[in-house]
């Protein structure tokens, strides 16, 4: 029995040791370290490329091997990754269950008065001599002043008087750690009860499942269309200004959601999924058509919406037009050639040629230069071209959240307290001419508060 | 333009610490004043171009939580050397005592001058998406507050590590010597590279020194670099006498350390890694995904978490735990800057 009792005792002061905590931070440290300089890649190719900057091709592959062997290119989702965590958070659970009990004792305990032995030893004293009849009454209105909980003791050396103050601060690093503990939890319920995925929507179509980030598809339970897309550029230049994606729910053939809106930064949230702007991309498809608007010389103004290639009749009259080329950002370069800037619709612009009584004339019309809609036949707006963009939607389901934000919140306020309001602690000897300071903590901060407090004892008695 | 107000800012912020230094070894108060003037204008010259470049950007994003200039590589080291310039007059003023002031006008020094070398646009630039969140100025900020912390952590306990270590052979002590030589010479050779390139934005730094394209110039500078480190090392004991002399003691640096990690840590955590938690939760949908930047985040909390264990439980004291400030501050360099040069990442001044 005894062995085994040993045995548990010192598995037991494994756990709980702060040795433990500190080579683990060490650990877990130079293993997240690695994880941000061996690219992070299921695949081979990116790893062999990255180590072949360094050595030999046939190097790199035996390099390639050693990696993906301890998965050193899926760190922070590797076992050895995960068992650190996981010890990290046994260490923390046992270190607790460990020290807790005897702090909460300490505060139950009546205090008893130390020997002036023990005093004596301490890292701060300080003694003033004074000559004061009512010397412990003003010290008890000094101390009860600041804010000090204090026990009187008679001993055979004078009176003993204990001053604490924020005492109960010490059980805010149980709190710091309770809330890490709280993190891992709802990390873990992430993992377990959640997940992750993207969704490409081409717009003008729906989609009723998300794609996980191993490449499964998992089912929503409705499904959600993309009405329109949109990109706002800053003034003349291709940095974006915002983006945003017009959604609908449908469940079971019936619309329960319209007319949401999603920005970056703006999510939507529908039973308990979250859907998040994240992307976009040019993606032509079959039921893309050009939006345009006519405006004739009254004034009046016509939606006209037609394919590529398809002939429409300009309202009014008697001329036909119809769309023969596109180009996403057209742009005019020194010579004043016309030139396709980037993939981005940056500016989209069409090449429409408009055909009269057998004569054809073209004109490119831009959707952002007023000036080149005016065309022979009246005011022809191009507005965008639509059903050809895909919006990028990350889509999450993780019920661990809140616990990770209740987590979060506990950990500033735990580590508020313990490193703003340190606990104090004097000891005072008081003889009939004679006031002795001592403080077991040796912190630059407590001599000053000392002298504070012995000054304000003068400064009353002069 | 703000940027031009800003460089005149940092131009008496070097200026600062040759007078500084001149103060220290003639014990002369009038010149003190002087230091302290000239770094309490540069700092009051900075805010100027700090609103100034508020403006600017206001009149591009039009609102006012937007246009906190802290959005790129170039604002945010700015607010870097404003913040730790400001921290540091505060602790000038606090206890009274001038003796940092070199170190922190050489960090100042540095920092300005990287701005004006490796292409880092000053210019204003509009708010991409992402950054379009009320959390930017409160991670953004608290960040660098808690940046600004930690470096002047790391000055006192290198001064400390210096002042406290009796065996001038050991690493600790070569260590901060040699990071003090390096520093000094870093300072020197930056303010060369600024000013004897013609077109400094194309400029790599210690493109005037180390790296010369005269192999006769680069061999003097590393000669130079090894001299002022040799000297670091072996005049130290004068260096210590003069702190002495200012009645610097170990406790108050190790005091000041820690005050200053146990004033920044918090500030960090909150800052730094929940806030940017939360923002990432909600631009991205996810509150973490081991990101270089927030994986190397977490990489220095567990140094700073490992600083406050060892002393207050382990009881570790006197220069291994200074030590340890050392390191938490080179990793919050690389967290800083290193992640953005030499990884790839989300974060937005990813690109220079």
């Amino acid at each position: 029995m005894g062995k085994i009792d040993k045995w548990n005792d010192k598995v037991w002061n494994f756990f709980a040791s702060v040795d433990l905590a500190v080579a683990l931070f060490i650990i877990i440290s130079i293993g997240a370290a690695i994880g941000t300089v061996i690219p992070q890649s299921i695949e081979p190719e990116p790893v062999i490329k990255f180590f072949s900057k360094f050595m030999s091709i046939s190097s790199a592959h035996k390099a390639y091997e050693i990696v993906s062997l301890f998965d050193l290119n899926n760190v922070y989702h590797s076992w050895w990754f995960t068992f650190l965590l996981f010890m990290f958070a046994l260490n923390l659970i046992v270190c607790s269950i460990d020290r807790l009990p005897s702090i909460l004792k300490s505060f139950k305990t009546p205090p008893k008065p130390y020997p002036l032995e023990i005093l004596e030893k301490m890292p701060i004293k300080s003694t003033i001599e004074i000559n004061y009849d009512k010397i412990l009454e003003k010290l008890k209105e000094v101390f009860k002043k600041k804010g000090f909980f204090l026990h009187l003791f008679e001993t055979k050396d004078g009176v003993q008087i204990q001053a604490k103050k924020w005492s109960k601060t010490r059980l805010a690093v149980y709190l710091t750690h309770l809330s890490i503990l709280l993190i891992l939890a709802g990390a873990l319920m992430g993992t377990f009860f959640g997940f992750r995925g993207s969704m490409n929507i081409v717009e003008g179509t729906g989609l009723s499942f998300a794609i996980s980030d191993e490449g499964k598809a998992i089912p929503l339970g409705f499904e959600v269309i993309c009405d329109n897309f949109e990109v706002e550029y800053y003034e003349n230049s291709g940095i974006p200004k915002a983006y945003r994606s017009y959604l609908r729910i449908i469940e079971n053939g019936q619309p329960v959601k319209e007319n949401i809106v999603i920005e970056v930064n703006h999510p939507f949230k529908y039973k308990g999924i979250t859907f998040y702007q994240a992307s976009y991309g040019f993606q032509p498809t079959e039921h893309a058509e050009f939006r345009f608007s006519y405006i004739d010389k009254k004034g009046k103004t016509y939606n006209i919406n037609t394919r590529f290639e398809e002939k429409f009749k300009i309202p009014g009259t008697s001329v036909t037009a119809s769309v023969i080329d596109f180009s996403p950002a057209l742009g005019v370069d020194e010579a004043g050639r016309l030139f396709n800037m980037a993939t981005d619709m940056i500016n989209p612009a069409v090449l429409v040629v408009f055909e009269e009584k057998g004569k054809q004339t073209q004109q490119w019309i831009l959707s952002k230069i007023p000036e080149t809609w005016e065309t022979p036949y009246g005011r022809l707006r191009f507005n965008e071209l639509w059903g050809a963009q895909y919006t990028g939607l990350q889509v999450r389901q993780d019920p661990g959240v809140p616990l990770i934000y209740v987590g979060s919140i506990l950990m500033c306020i735990g580590l508020f307290i313990c490193l703003f309001l340190r606990p104090l602690n004097y000891f005072v000897t008081v003889s009939k001419n004679k006031i002795t300071f001592y403080s077991p903590t040796s912190k630059g901060m407590i001599e000053k508060h000392i002298d504070e407090i012995i000054k304000e004892m003068k400064g009353d008695k002069a | 333009m703000s940027y031009q107000i800003i460089s005149i800012a940092g131009f008496l912020y070097i200026l600062a610490m040759p007078v500084y230094i001149v103060y220290m070894l003639t014990k002369n108060k009038k010149l003190g004043f002087v230091a302290t003037g000239i770094l309490f204008s540069g700092a009051l010259i900075h805010i100027y171009g700090f609103i100034q470049r508020f403006k600017e950007m206001y009149s591009i994003n039009h609102s006012f939580m937007r246009s906190i200039p802290i959005t790129n590589l170039y604002e945010s080291l700015i607010f870097f050397v404003l913040c730790i310039v400001l921290g540091y007059l505060f602790i000038e003023w606090k206890y009274k005592n001038k003796t940092f002031g070199v170190f922190v006008s050489i960090i100042a020094g540095i920092t300005i001058g990287i701005t004006d070398l490796l292409g880092i646009t000053k210019e204003v630039q509009p708010l991409v998406p992402a950054l379009k969140s009320n959390w930017l100025l409160a991670h953004v900020t608290l960040s660098f507050i808690a940046y600004a912390a930690f470096a002047i952590s790391f000055i006192t306990a290198l001064i400390h590590i210096i002042m406290d270590t009796e065996n001038k052979k050991s690493f600790k002590y070569i260590f901060s010597t040699s990071s003090l030589g390096f520093m000094f010479f870093m300072f020197v050779s930056v303010i060369l590279d600024v000013v004897t390139s013609s077109n400094p934005k194309s400029v790599k730094i210690f493109h005037s020194t180390l790296g010369n394209p005269s192999i006769a110039i680069s061999i003097f500078s590393w000669l130079a670099l090894f001299g002022i480190i040799f000297l670091f090392w072996a005049l130290s004991n004068r260096i210590i006498k003069i702190f002495e002399s200012f009645k610097i003691t170990p406790q108050f640096l190790e005091d000041v350390t820690y005050k200053s990690i146990a004033f920044g840590f918090p500030i960090f955590t909150i800052g730094g890694l929940v806030f940017g938690a939360i923002w990432a939760d909600q631009a991205w949908g996810r509150y973490w995904g081991w990101d270089p930047k927030e994986t190397w985040s977490l990489i220095t909390w567990f140094v700073y978490a490992f600083y406050l264990h060892a002393k207050f439980i382990r009881g570790w004291k006197g220069t291994k735990t200074s030590m340890i400030a050392v390191i938490g501050f080179l990793v919050t360099m690389f967290t800083y800057l290193g992640v953005n040069l030499f990884l790839s990442g989300l974060h937005s001044y990813g690109s220079m």
